[in-house]
């Protein structure tokens, strides 16, 4: 069985028949393999969030087929037989505080889990777990969410989404204006649920740096389509074409293109600051650098 | 909730883009006014001719408006229904207890179908080509003579304005949450009645508390861009009477003095 | 240089809220960029609002362009200050982006002939005069952020508070929202006050003040802050990229007589080392 997540021809019309009707997705083909981290990258209004609306059905085609770990959805899929679909994957959307709604942090934990019919007792264990998982105390579960700071209500929410167990969890820009500190919190979570628990997992952000540090699998999206999928040094291979999409290099490779321009000779597009960093020092000491 | 086309304003320059907004919202209250006049095929044909020709005038394709209908289809078809099996007279077709189908019932039926179209497609054409801002102008101008018995007629054009400006960010919003409580397994429109009731709540909860922060977050922008209060202010926006409007009162009024003479009496 | 802002010896606390500000005393130069840089939850946005009289001060004072913030002055500091908020969506009033443009003039009773030549003028400097009757649904952040910005110009305020108005933004939006700021700036001969997490975005300002838990922690040009890496992760801040680069090449033996550079001077820095190898 090949537990994937695969698009066959799928193409997505918004408001067909109006003014504003638009593809959104255009016969799109990919495979997302199992346990990848994958990030899905292109500029605001390339169709990010239509595709992955459409991996928990959300969104159904209206053309082509998508199959989730062994799940298919058609055009034609009712919507019973999506609610189970839905349990296995996991969304956080952005800015996920805005789903929030019980009186007391457990409870709003609790809610997905019941709505796919756990017990309660089941469901609170599933939602303690979850609340450590994500690193809320545990003396906050029965304090109102919105008594909470930005921060922690976003803890909340990904949490009320972690206590279903999806195997497959898709996160929408979750770090959207939190600080440095809470930006990294996030996404070493998102790691860890990769690394530790195998969940794949889909990101979809405008940070290139996360793309770096944590994807390694890329889709970039341009007016509905998948114009490339490889891993971050493929994509990033070639500044002038990432330009073109709209998009930027990671820092490194920014700050790489600038030394270029200046007239310092490097060789390829440093990912990371460790990379330019080596590469620096590679010009520097020339010819007698010879590891390798 | 794409097909919602209240307060989506659809820019453009056509005659009827053009005409001041306090005589399209009059206009508008008039024409629904003669539609109940109306009582034959003869004044039901004028008026739907009446409102094809503004609906070209407005330059939005039909398409647009037909779409609009939908999300009160089943209103429609309801009073339709009520009208077709509960009016009586005529010759009668079928009947069942109190229900009868009649001829006179049927063509009831249809009346009330196009009465329906006629007042969509009329509010409609205001919307879609007149911004809320200056639909909160018209309101403003209309109830102007209010404001000699203290009705705060300014505040109540701002706020007007205001909520119409935020209508298409809270569907967006709404839309959202509508997905991400969907994938925390809620089944919105499905089951009994309390379970529908129920599942309203992880939606409207959010949904207010989201309008009470925008409101919130607003009123301190507005305090910071200087707003004290809704009288003392100058206007951008001036909507002088025109040659189009002069003439559109023209082409209505007449058509609702042909309306009295050709209705049945 | 005149400090254009003073805050002395300030103290405050959301009702029921433990003391957020305890007797704080910062100024701001006129002319420069001034970044205020902070943990979320630090008390950078309460300081922004009682600069402007949003809210109301317990303790304290604060002068602006020489006028005590109090009710009496309060629409006189309205003027000199033009504010832009974190969310896009919350500050637009207008339906359009013309009439949201015009929204601050209204305020003041500007006259119309006036406010249109205004408008227009406003909203070409910003690059949205095009755009001039779109609604705001039909809008990016980043194009609402412009739009504030516009609405601002319009007024001639002597100062630009932005309160984290990028951090919504993707990163290239964020980009061109700080170019415009600092074009416009120099422009007008402007004083900037960018309250932010960013530190790249506070590495190029002409100086930083580093707030945590509603008290100054450090307050300096970037060139001093920024070489302190450990410092600034303690308080929950990252270090900017170049002085990740620095520490990333002394690490390899690459030694730099300096903690932090500003882009431009590590480019010569780093040019001038690779070229003299």
């Amino acid at each position: 069985m090949d537990q994937e997540i695969s698009f066959n021809q799928v193409t997505h019309t918004y408001q067909a028949d109006t003014p504003f009707a638009q593809n959104a997705l255009d016969k799109v083909s990919l495979k997302i393999a199992p346990n990848s981290f994958t990030a899905i990258i292109g500029h605001t209004g390339s169709g990010k969030s239509t595709l992955v609306q459409h991996i928990n059905a959300l969104l159904k085609s209206t053309f082509g087929e998508i199959e989730v770990y062994g799940r298919q959805i058609t055009p034609s899929t009712t919507n019973k037989n999506l609610k189970q679909l839905r349990k296995h994957v996991g969304m956080v959307f952005q800015f996920p505080e805005k789903q929030l709604f019980e009186e007391s942090v457990i409870k709003d934990i609790m809610f997905g889990p019941k709505n796919y019919g756990a017990s309660d007792a089941d469901a609170e264990k599933s939602a303690v777990k979850a609340m450590k998982l994500v690193g809320l105390d545990a003396s906050l579960r029965d304090q109102s969410p919105f008594d909470l700071s930005g921060g922690q209500m976003r803890r909340v929410a990904i949490a009320g989404v972690l206590a279903m167990n999806p195997e497959i969890l898709i996160l929408d820009e979750p770090t959207a204006g939190l600080d440095p500190h809470g930006h990294k919190e996030i996404m070493d979570l998102a790691q860890g649920l990769h690394d530790h628990r195998n969940m794949t997992i889909i990101l979809v952000t405008h940070q290139m740096d996360d793309v770096v540090d944590y994807a390694s699998d890329v889709i970039v999206m341009d007016r509905g389509q998948v114009v490339k999928h490889g891993t971050p040094s493929q994509i990033f291979a070639d500044p002038k074409w990432v330009y073109k999409m709209h998009l930027d290099l990671p820092s490194s490779g920014e700050f790489a293109t600038r030394l270029i321009r200046a007239g310092v000779p490097l060789e390829k597009t440093p990912l990371t600051i460790e990379n330019l960093a080596d590469e620096i020092v590679h010009l520097i000491q020339g010819g007698n650098h010879t590891d390798e | 909730m794409s097909n919602f086309l209240f307060g989506r304003y659809l820019p453009g320059n056509s005659w009827i883009h053009q005409m001041s907004p306090q005589s399209k919202l009059m206009l508008s209250f008039y024409f629904v006014i003669i539609i109940f006049f109306a009582n034959n095929i003869w004044t039901y044909g004028t008026l739907s001719v009446l409102i094809l020709f503004v609906v070209l005038m407005s330059g939005v394709s039909i398409g647009y408006f037909l779409k609009g209908i939908r999300p009160l289809i089943w209103l429609i078809i309801f009073t339709v229904l009520l009208q077709i099996l509960f009016s009586s007279g005529g010759h009668v077709y079928w009947h069942f207890g109190p229900f009868s189908v009649s001829d006179t019932s049927l063509i009831n039926g249809g009346y009330i179908f196009v009465r329906f179209l006629l007042i969509i497609m009329i509010s409609t054409v205001l919307t879609l080509t007149t911004t809320s801002l200056a639909i909160a102008d018209g309101v403003q101008t209309v109830l102007k003579p209010l404001k000699k018995v203290h009705f705060p007629v300014d505040t109540l054009a701002l706020m007007l304005s205001i909520a119409l400006r935020f209508v298409p960010t809270l569907m967006d919003e709404m839309e959202t949450i509508l997905n991400a409580q969907r994938s925390r397994g809620v089944d919105f429109g499905s089951g009994s009645l309390r379970h529908r009731i129920q599942a309203a709540v992880p939606l409207l909860v959010p949904l207010f508390t989201g309008a009470i922060n925008h409101a919130e977050n607003l009123s301190t922008a507005m305090e910071a861009r200087g707003f004290t209060d809704s009288e003392h202010r100058s206007k951008y926006r001036v909507y002088r009477w025109q040659k189009k409007d002069t003439i559109s009162w023209i082409i209505f009024l007449f058509v609702g003095i042909l309306i009295l003479f050709i209705r049945n009496n | 240089m005149k400090d254009i802002i003073q805050i002395k010896n300030i103290s405050f606390n959301y009702p029921d809220q433990p003391i957020l500000f305890n007797n704080l005393s910062m100024n701001v130069h006129e002319g420069e960029w001034t970044a205020i840089i902070g943990q979320n939850g630090s008390g950078k946005s309460t300081l922004a609002r009682l600069i402007d009289g949003l809210i109301v001060l317990k303790s304290g004072q604060i002068v602006v362009d020489d006028l005590v913030v109090n009710d009496d002055n309060i629409f006189d500091i309205r003027n000199k200050i033009g504010m832009v908020f974190q969310n896009p969506e919350d500050q637009f009033v207008g339906a359009t982006v013309e009439d949201d443009v015009a929204f601050g003039l209204e305020n003041r009773q500007v006259p119309r002939e006036q406010m249109h030549e205004i408008v227009e003028k406003s909203l070409k400097q910003v690059g949205m005069w095009e755009f001039r009757d779109r609604i705001p649904a039909n809008l990016s952040g980043g194009q609402k952020q412009r739009v504030a910005i516009a609405g601002i110009v319009a007024l001639s305020p002597k100062i630009i508070i932005l309160d984290e108005a990028t951090s919504m933004l993707d990163p290239r939006g964020r980009q061109d929202i700080l170019d415009l700021v600092y074009k416009i700036k120099q422009d007008n001969h402007l004083t900037v006050i960018s309250i932010t997490h960013d530190i790249d975005e506070a590495a190029g300002a002409d100086r930083v003040i580093v707030v945590n838990k509603g008290s100054i922690v450090e307050e300096d040009k970037p060139d001093n802050i920024f070489g302190d890496i450990s410092k600034l992760k303690s308080i929950g801040l990252s270090a900017p990229f170049t002085s990740q680069l620095i520490m990333a090449l002394k690490k390899r033996g690459i030694d730099s007589p300096y903690q932090y550079l500003n882009d431009k001077r590590l480019i010569a820095w780093i040019k001038k080392l690779v070229s003299t190898k």
